[in-house]
């Protein structure tokens, strides 16, 4: 990335100046051809400045704090696990997550014998209303091309080893198929509250690449 | 690579080649990076680019340009290509308008 202005992370409100904060560099080529291409198309009334500002608000609104209460949740009502693994969708939704673009959502349980893992070897798609933007190694190279036919390699990039009688299955997202992994339930973990259950789960956890927390590792994170 | 073989795939289709140990970068969005993702967006709803569409509108830049680009400067290179092709804007608008926010003060 060649330039630094601020981001919406540390824009705040008050009457003196931040250093580091300020716009100090002229935006780049393609910076400049975003805003263009954005105002010439919302000049020919094809789409509203509001729109754009809204979907940031709801890009920003989307975390992997909501995967986490949704794998919580399976983890504790095998009756919505059942329902979430028929239709990830209609499962997310009930739990009040709306999908706000057209995608199907495959929900893949981790268990004793089979080991998930998610990629997109085309390009970059992800469970993007449960999850939020994928990291950018989820996007580059060695992942989408080493993930489907060395996972263990992969995965012991992560720091992750799963055991030779474990089968790893690896799912390749479309456009409009994604996927989320629902990793194991970590043991001892029998008398803790959904709330602290949804802690254990990172990310990582639901794209396959690590397990997900146990409650020792959760201390010291 | 050889000529066949890059006739063979298209620039995204890389899964099952070779590639480097994982290295896991991440970095938080620079602020015209999620406008052009909710644009991207917003276009979907309107039912003006689709997800796939955005992809060979990527690949028709060629292996080159996809190495040396950035992911969010492919799109919005790619959706400025695919308007012109679809006739929503011309390159001259473009670069006019280019050429007017480049002189705007930043401040």
């Amino acid at each position: 990335m060649k330039r630094h202005g601020h981001t919406e992370k540390n824009e705040h409100s008050h009457d003196h100046l931040h250093e580091e904060i300020s716009e100090t560099s002229k935006p780049g080529y393609y910076e400049i051809m975003e805003t263009a291409v954005r105002e010439l198309l919302c000049e020919k009334q094809i789409i509203h400045s509001s729109e754009i500002r809204r979907q940031i608000e709801v890009l920003d609104s989307r975390t992997p704090a909501l995967g986490a209460k949704v794998v919580a949740h399976a983890w504790v009502d095998p009756e919505f696990k059942a329902r979430l693994i028929e239709d990830g969708r209609k499962g997310c939704e009930e739990l009040g997550i709306s999908f706000y673009d057209d995608t199907q959502l495959i929900v893949l349980e981790n268990t004793e014998k089979v080991h998930n893992l998610i990629v997109c070897t085309l390009c970059s798609c992800y469970p993007r209303p449960v999850l939020g933007l994928p990291p950018d190694w989820y996007k580059l190279k060695p992942f989408r091309a080493r993930a489907i036919y060395e996972p263990r390699a992969v995965l012991a990039e992560f720091g992750t080893t799963i055991p030779d009688d474990v089968e790893i299955r690896v799912s390749d997202s479309t456009a409009i198929v994604r996927y989320l992994v629902l990793p194991m339930r970590p043991d001892g973990t029998e008398n803790l509250t959904e709330e602290r259950l949804a802690e254990l789960v990172t990310r990582d956890s639901m794209i396959g690449v690590v397990r997900a927390l146990n409650p020792s590792e959760e201390q010291e994170k | 690579m050889s000529t066949e073989e890059l006739m063979k795939r298209l620039p995204n289709d890389i899964g099952g080649m070779p590639a480097d140990p994982i290295v896991q970068v991440e970095h938080v969005l620079e602020p015209w990076e999620k406008r052009c993702h909710a644009l991207a967006d917003v276009l979907d709803f309107h039912k003006i680019l689709n997800t796939e569409e955005k992809r060979r509108g990527v690949e028709a830049l060629g292996s080159e340009m996809i190495g040396k680009l950035s992911y969010y400067e492919r799109w919005i290179v790619a959706f400025a290509n695919i308007f012109f092709q679809k006739g929503i804007l011309t390159p001259t608008e473009l670069a006019k308008k280019m050429a007017e926010v480049e002189t705007r003060d930043i401040s």
